[in-house]
């Protein structure tokens, strides 16, 4: 049977065709009926007679169509007696079928899930346009780890003023902020994010519906800066996203134009945006414009707050080099001219893609390598598996051979097999990749940038289903071409006579083995280590006890607590009411919740001159009971209570670590230093100082943090923290009840116990883990089938020969240390291999390990013994079946 | 393949069908009224046996089919010599010639012998 592809495609088209071709014949041989007869009757016959005598020229009109449909269809007939065949096959082996169509599966199902989110992450285009010429530009502190920081307005006037690289620049807020909507049913919660007016035509977006912010929409940029606390936040225009549209007003578009209330100011909706524009900050509901002049003129807040991310578009002609190198080198001039204010800092550009994929990149790039190792064992235990079938039909093939069959028709017969078992292999694999990817996405959604669409990608499932298919037709093939071209007479004297398994085909199954266990043993090694990593990062005391505690958000409106004293008001009525609640133990609020504080500020202590670069530290403002209800322990001083009055001298509790870095001597209470960019600010003096809390848990030390009290810094956002003494999510609506009762107009937000939050925290990290560990047992299954296999067909091969020893006498532990000698070789070959595995997994994780050793020996020798036990539990069955042979039926089954 | 005056030998009607096309692209019908024309009715073919072996030889590429108007007005499917049929036919004709001539000098040599 021939079957160039471009016939195939013509004759599966014809099947398709079926009824037209039926028309056709019947149209060709009317036409031809009807020339006789015209013919007959120009002879001079009746048209009655001529019909009749046409048809009896012509013949059976029936017969002579079924006859042209046969042969169109003749190669249907053959491919089917060819499927059928390979089925019965595969029927008859039936665990092979198994083996061989499992690792498919797993193969092109886990690939395809993890091909698809790396492509979407690295790889896809971010939702805007000309995405590859936008740049990104970060601040941060220049000691501190987390190198993705804001700018300050001042640095962004500057950079908008000296820089020639950028066509267009745009600042934003990098955070989106909760905020409430209300309407008539009562208030919601949505997020809003400020964004300079320029901020969508920088980055290529236009509005779906309506316009986009121009310069007269902006608000004072004080507003944004202070959360609302200073600045008149006039009723400013507002952008949609496309989400939020649909969500909020059903996709209405008559909903431009109209007036919506968000934190209790009537705003006007101007824009909705693109359904598949995604902001750099994440998730949006409400875009609002700010104009930073305001705070540019600040001489407060200009240069010494940092609170802005800066998109820029590259001029035509500008590469990201040559703006990376500007950018550079108007920074080196902003830290000569402010060194004050600059002096501890640094300001980077980025491609905005880079910044986007962020730290996500390394996990991925880790995840990607396991996943092609998983795929690389797929492939080796398919080979192996449809080798050793292959070769233990040698004989068969042989046989045939002999009697004369083409190499041709083997190898079709082989290929057919293989194209069955692909198939089936090949289905079940999309099956899997289905599934998979549904994981992924329940898994991976919160670890991922915002930009990720995780939908099944067909050119990854291409790519694995190519690679794990090729593999099994080249193994299915391969045997039978050097079959049908060797020696067919030897090949059937060594089968029949030689007893033993040929020395050719065990090596090629040893090595395919050994090869397994090598790549098996890297991935149980790596994802050991980051199991490690995560059991190190969630297990280390983190300074605080997070059990039991309901955490929960509260924005305080800017209209309805405008003055810091109604805002403390709230949080003491608040703070009173929960504490009455049976099942409470202690109530605090603060900021933000423990190790998610974001806030850095500038350390000035009393006697140091002005013109000094200020050291960075974590800073939060925290209620009286703060310390107590987290169980931080008061190592020297006092924690803040009543007497730290909003008109009393300000006050300042200090972590351990702060105290050490800034008073080495232990003098720390009593000190006094500034904090912030206010070199005019009032001092502040240094009360207490207690143990550290971890902020960062990637970090294995606790960085400096300072705590002023909220009674004098009353924030209008209210983090809650409450003891309880059992299920903390249990008071959830005795909470929101009592909120309720003191104004019916705020909705309780993020509503969490503290242990799920931190959790949250390191959902990022658990991914890679999860995923590796996945890996890691699937590579470890694949490779016990590849040892069970290799053990099978050795021991099957030589089931005669045992059959012999045993009737000499031998015993059946004999037999068994015969067999694991020849197996333990290729056992310990893999696992040689698998030393240099190690290595380099060691070296790609490196970056990804915590508290653990990239060579950790506890680590690598439990992967190593996890292997061998499965691989020992693997070769015991066929073992077992090798001492129970009967000597008398082996020996007679000749 | 049932024939009125004689048997047709196996596969020759294949060859009579490719060198009919050999002057030009036809219908079933006018294959069949030139095997008769050339032959003097010598050999009549079951007209309706020509298009399974039609099909057949467009299946294997010797031939090409397409859909025309006849001189009288009227949609009649025409086959067309492909290029590897046209080297077929020449290469079937030979073999065809190098048999007969063969068989009749066989048959000559009994004829006289006898």
């Amino acid at each position: 049977m021939k079957l160039r592809p471009p016939a195939l495609i013509r004759r599966l088209l014809s099947i398709v065709k079926w009824r037209a071709q039926d028309e056709e014949m019947d149209q060709e041989m009317a036409f031809h009926l009807d020339a006789i007869t015209r013919e007959y009757v120009r002879g001079g016959m009746s048209e009655a007679d001529a019909a009749i005598a046409a048809r009896k020229r012509f013949g059976n009109v029936v017969r002579h169509k079924e006859a042209g449909h046969d042969v169109r269809t003749a190669y249907l007939d053959q491919f089917a007696s060819d499927v059928r065949s390979g089925l019965r096959q595969l029927a008859n082996a039936r665990t092979f079928a198994f083996v061989a169509i499992v690792t498919l599966a797993l193969g092109i199902g886990v690939n395809t899930g993890v091909f698809t989110v790396v492509k979407s992450v690295l790889l896809d285009a971010l939702p805007y346009a000309d995405a590859d010429r936008l740049v990104r530009i970060h601040g941060g502190a220049a000691a501190s780890t987390q190198g993705r920081g804001p700018l300050s307005a001042g640095t962004v006037e500057e950079i908008a003023a000296r820089q020639q690289s950028f066509s267009s620049l745009a600042a934003f807020v990098d955070v989106s902020i909760e905020a409430v909507y209300g309407r008539e049913d009562g208030p919601q919660i949505i997020t809003s994010a400020w964004v300079e007016p320029g901020f969508f035509d920088t980055l290529g977006v236009a509005p779906l519906l309506g316009r986009a912010f121009r310069s007269e929409d902006a608000v004072n940029a004080m507003v944004a800066l202070s959360g609302g606390a200073v600045g008149a936040d006039t009723g400013s225009p507002v952008m949609l996203s496309h989400g939020a549209w649909a969500r909020l007003f059903g996709t209405d578009a008559a909903v431009i134009g109209r007036e919506v209330r968000i934190n209790g100011i009537p705003r006007t909706v101007i824009g909705i945006l693109p359904p598949t524009f995604i902001a750099p900050m994440g998730d949006v509901d409400f875009y609002l414009a700010f104009d930073r002049g305001p705070v540019v003129a600040n001489p407060v807040a200009v240069r010494r707050s940092q609170w802005l991310g800066l998109v820029g578009r590259l001029e035509p002609g500008v590469t990201q080099d040559t703006a990376r190198r500007e950018v550079e080198r108007i920074w080196a001039d902003l830290v000569r001219e402010y060194p004050a204010d600059n002096g501890t800092l640094r300001a980077s550009a980025i491609p905005l893609r880079d910044a986007m994929v962020g730290d996500t990149r390394r996990p991925l790039l880790v995840l990607m390598a396991s996943a092609v190792l998983v795929l690389i064992i797929t492939c080796a235990n398919l080979a192996a598996t449809i080798l050793s079938r292959a070769l233990s039909r040698r004989k068969e093939f042989a046989l045939r051979a002999a009697l004369g069959a083409g190499r041709a028709r083997v190898v079709r017969q082989l290929l057919t097999e293989s194209v069955v078992l692909a198939c089936a292999g090949g289905v079940a694999g999309v099956l899997t990749a289905i599934i998979v990817l549904d994981v992924l996405r329940d898994l991976a959604a919160r670890a991922l940038p915002v930009h990720a669409d995780l939908s099944l990608d067909s050119g990854a499932l291409l790519a694995s289903a190519v690679i794990a298919l090729g593999t099994g037709l080249l193994f299915g093939v391969a045997p039978g071409v050097v079959v049908a071209r060797g020696d067919a007479q030897r090949t059937l004297r060594d089968e029949s006579r030689g007893s033993t398994e040929g020395l050719q085909s065990r090596r090629t199954r040893g090595m395919l083995v050994a090869g397994q266990m090598a790549l098996c043993v890297s991935l149980l090694v790596g994802a050991g280590l980051l199991t490690r990593s995560l059991w190190a990062m969630a297990g280390a005391s983190i300074g605080f006890e997070p059990d039991s505690v309901l955490t929960g958000a509260i924005q305080l409106p800017a209209r309805d607590y405008s003055d810091p004293e109604s805002r403390f008001q709230f949080r003491d009525q608040f703070e009173q009411r929960l504490r009455a609640l049976p099942g409470v133990q202690s109530v605090a609020t603060a900021t933000s919740v423990p190790t998610m504080v974001r806030q850095r500020s500038g350390v000035t202590l009393e006697g140091t001159p002005a013109s000094e670069a200020q050291p960075f530290v974590i800073s939060t403002a925290v209620s009286d009971d703060y310390f107590r209800t987290l169980r931080i322990p008061l190592r020297e001083g006092r924690t803040f209570d009543a007497r730290d009055r909003v008109d009393a001298p300000p006050t300042l509790v200090v972590s351990e670590a702060m105290a050490r870095r800034f008073w080495p001597g232990g003098d720390a209470v009593g000190s006094r230093l500034r904090l912030g960019p206010d070199t005019n600010s009032p001092l502040i003096e240094v009360v207490g100082v207690v143990g550290d809390v971890r902020n960062d848990r990637a970090r294995q030390d606790a960085e400096p943090m300072a705590y002023r009290s909220t009674r004098q810094i009353p924030a209008p956002i209210v983090t809650l923290l409450m003891r309880t003494q059992s299920d903390p999510l249990a008071l959830t609506r005795s909470v929101e009840r009592e909120l309720a009762a003191i104004d019916r107009g705020l909705p309780l937000q993020q509503v969490a116990s503290l242990q799920g939050v931190l959790d949250d925290g390191l959902a990022d990290r658990r991914l890679p883990v999860v995923l590796m560990t996945a890996f890691g047992g699937l590579a470890l299954l694949l490779s016990s089938m590849g040892v069970y296999s290799l053990f099978a067909s050795m021991t099957a091969a030589r089931e005669r020969e045992f059959g012999v020893r045993m009737a000499l006498g031998s015993r059946p532990r004999a037999i068994a240390g015969l067999v694991l000698r020849q197996g333990a070789g290729w056992m310990a070959a893999g696992l040689l291999l698998g030393a240099v595995g190690i290595i380099v997994v060691a070296r790609l994780v490196r970056e990804l390990v915590y508290g653990v050793s990239a060579f950790d020996p506890l680590t690598i020798g439990t992967a190593v013994a996890i292997l061998m036990t499965c691989a020992a539990a693997a070769l015991l069955v066929p073992l077992f079946r090798a001492t129970r042979i009967d000597a008398v039926v082996a020996l007679r089954s000749e | 393949m049932a024939v009125r005056k004689f048997d047709l030998i196996q596969g020759t009607l294949d060859l009579l069908v490719l060198k009919s096309l050999n002057t030009g692209p036809n219908h079933g019908y006018g294959i069949a009224m030139r095997i008769h024309q050339l032959s003097d009715d010598e050999l009549r073919i079951e007209e309706g046996s020509l298009y399974p072996a039609l099909y057949r030889m467009e299946e294997q590429g010797l031939i090409e089919s397409e859909w025309r108007v006849t001189d009288n007005n009227r949609k009649a499917k025409f086959y067309r010599l492909t290029r590897k049929g046209r080297a077929a036919a020449d290469a079937e004709l030979d073999s065809w010639l190098r048999l007969s001539k063969a068989v009749t000098r066989v048959l000559r040599g009994l004829e006289q012998g006898a």
